[in-house]
């Protein structure tokens, strides 16, 4: 204790001691620059002066904060069950294994049962189809952009959209054949003039289809239809009115919608059919359908459809079924054979 | 005289041919071996001199590899008895270290899958646990059909009487796979629509693979097309018990396991 008060009395007077000591330090002259640094160095460190500049970030919302790291524990879309075994039993958990693959009229008569009378009582209930696509492009770093196409349905059913439909066609048998298939504006250059006047407005109409013959004519009134202008590339422009029309009609409406954050998973999910239209008009609904998708089918290999599956409200039950039956798949054609050259060649080297 | 080394060192080549197989010098113990390299390399010495000191550089190292850390390759075992989800006495199964030796070697239920072992076990029957399994997983399947209460949702306003394609349905929807001929109903038919039997339970017979039972408690719950006439959900219903359909399978449900919350 004594020591510590010692120590305190004791050390100002050094503290002074060292104070005198400094000043006659300071007494002695040291190297100091009395000019001025040559003007370009002077300039030179002005220039190299950076601004710092505080940038005010305004107030993120709680919720929004760690964006990136919300984005990193988000779970995957894509599924893959293919490190799972397939059932060996015939009672099994499904979760466990692979997902089972119905074949389509199986897949069918499975919702029959739950919409039958005795249980949901829906026997005319929509079937839907969920699609899964990896919207992959040619590059890994480039992906298919959103589209929404109409799939012709060789067998009709109640879509409940309206649409409206008007054709273009030079000949009279042409406009006839056009309005006895379902059209709900039918002409020819008079209709173009009536556009032009303003008597008929583009904008009540949907579609616009029309002949090719009647291109020539039609060119004056692009400006007004803009990118709704007939095109074979949409589907638009085509020589056999009726099927056209019968396809805007009566095919289906569907889009296939990229992940937000997951830009290589797409999904469409749309109707082909109601559960009580006969299994094999359904099959070929989904063939068309699948058909249309696979025009979309970027230049690459692999497959574009990743999972398709049939559900029918109320019920949630998700059936998986086989897509590629529908496809005449000649990348997988294309796979196999390269795999049985490789085999060949292997033997080959194995018998030399 | 370099002749003459060489004269000496062949016939001694001869007999020990392995000690210049470089996998015989250099064979090391592969477990808690660290695996180092030098951060400074030495440099080389000149020819015809001594080698230079070692700088205390030198002795820095970087790790390479661990070899205690390093994941240990898959277990060869040969089951002495069934382990469930593996499968039967006799059988050979490939396993995860960690998995084969705390579980399967320690507790005697396998041995390692050596020639003179794949000898011994070639038609091995234990005598002990002789019970027939018809495979690794139909018994987890048994039981675990065994705990759970499957909602068969029925219709409210037309008339039914239960048939197996009904209960082969809601086990679809619930996620899982029973055929027609796996399932045995009860003998006495269940007629509805009857409001005395919703949430009321009985149970239906599973066979798998035409071997092992499981009886599983099911629950009836009417369900309406019309959406204002449904009967509001209750969740976690399978927690309580609500009373048998049949009097007399009271004291079967109420010995069958029940799903639990921590469960679920």
């Amino acid at each position: 204790m004594f020591q510590l008060i010692k120590s305190s009395f004791i050390s100002p007077l050094i503290c002074g001691l060292n104070n005198s000591l400094l000043q006659s330090v300071a007494v002695t002259p040291i190297a100091v620059r009395n000019y001025a640094a040559r003007k370009g160095t002077r300039e030179r460190k002005r220039k190299a002066k950076v601004k710092v500049t505080v940038e005010k970030v305004g107030f993120i919302p709680h919720n929004q904060r760690d964006k990136e790291k919300f984005l990193l524990n988000r779970p995957k879309r894509k599924f893959d069950d293919s490190l799972k075994s397939l059932p060996v039993d015939n009672v099994y958990v499904q979760k466990y294994y692979k997902w089972r693959v119905y074949p389509f009229a199986e897949a069918v008569e499975c919702h029959r049962e739950t919409h039958h009378p005795d249980m949901y009582n829906r026997p005319n209930a929509n079937l839907q189809v969920t699609i899964e696509l990896n919207m992959e492009a040619e590059k890994k770093t480039r992906f298919v952009d959103n589209f929404t196409r109409i799939a012709s349905m060789p067998h009709k059913f109640d879509h409940g959209e309206d649409r409206s439909i008007v054709a273009f066609a030079k000949s009279e048998e042409m406009q006839k054949e056009a309005k006895a298939a379902g059209a709900d504006l039918v002409g020819g250059v008079e209709l173009i003039k009536d556009i032009q006047n303003g008597r008929v407005s583009l904008q009540d109409f949907q579609f616009i289809i029309a002949h090719p013959n009647i291109l020539p004519e039609l060119v004056s009134v692009r400006g007004l239809m803009k990118r709704r202008f007939p095109n074979p590339k949409t589907g638009t422009l085509d020589v056999d009115l009726p099927s056209l029309i019968n396809k805007f009609l009566y095919g289906v409406n569907y889009s296939a919608v990229k992940d937000e954050y997951e830009k290589d998973f797409g999904i469409i999910e749309t109707v082909i059919g109601t559960l009580n239209m006969d299994t094999k008009h359904l099959e070929e609904n989904l063939a068309s359908l699948i058909k249309d998708i696979y025009t979309m089918k970027p230049k690459r290999d692999g497959p574009f459809i990743s999972r398709c599956l049939l559900l029918s409200p109320p019920s949630r039950e998700k059936l998986k079924v086989d897509y590629s039956l529908y496809i005449d798949c000649d990348s997988k054609e294309k796979v196999e054979s390269v795999s049985d050259e490789e085999e060949d060649e292997k033997e080959v080297a194995a018998n030399a | 005289m370099i002749r003459n080394l060489s004269r000496i060192i062949q016939p001694l080549m001869q007999v020990h041919a392995n000690l210049l197989n470089p996998s015989f010098v250099l064979q090391q113990q592969l477990r808690t071996t660290f695996i180092l390299k030098r951060k400074w390399p030495v440099p080389l010495h000149k020819n015809g001199l001594s080698p230079k000191r070692l700088r205390s550089k030198h002795y820095v190292y970087e790790l390479v590899k661990d070899t205690n850390i390093e994941k240990k390759p898959d277990l060869n075992l040969i089951l002495t008895q069934y382990v469930e989800g593996l499968g039967n006495a006799g059988e050979k199964v490939t396993v995860g270290a960690t998995y084969g030796y705390n579980k399967l070697l320690l507790p005697g239920l396998a041995v390692y899958a050596s020639p003179e072992n794949i000898e011994k076990f070639k038609d091995y029957v234990n005598v002990e646990t002789q019970i027939k399994h018809s495979s690794p997983y139909a018994q987890m399947t048994a039981e675990h059909l065994s705990r759970i209460t499957l909602s068969v949702v029925m219709n409210k306003e037309n008339p039914w009487t239960l048939q197996k394609w009904h209960i082969r349905s809601s086990f679809r929807k619930c996620g899982y796979t029973v055929p027609d001929e796996a399932i045995t109903i009860p003998d006495k038919p269940v007629k509805g629509p009857d409001m005395n039997l919703e949430d009321k339970e009985f149970y239906v017979t599973i066979t798998i693979n035409n071997l092992e039972k499981a009886n599983v408690r099911c629950r009836i719950h009417h369900w309406s097309t019309e959406v204002s006439n449904r009967i509001p959900y209750v969740s976690n219903f399978w927690l309580e018990s609500t009373g048998p359909v049949f009097l007399e399978d009271a004291p079967t449900l109420d010995a069958m396991p029940r799903k639990t919350l921590k469960e679920s």
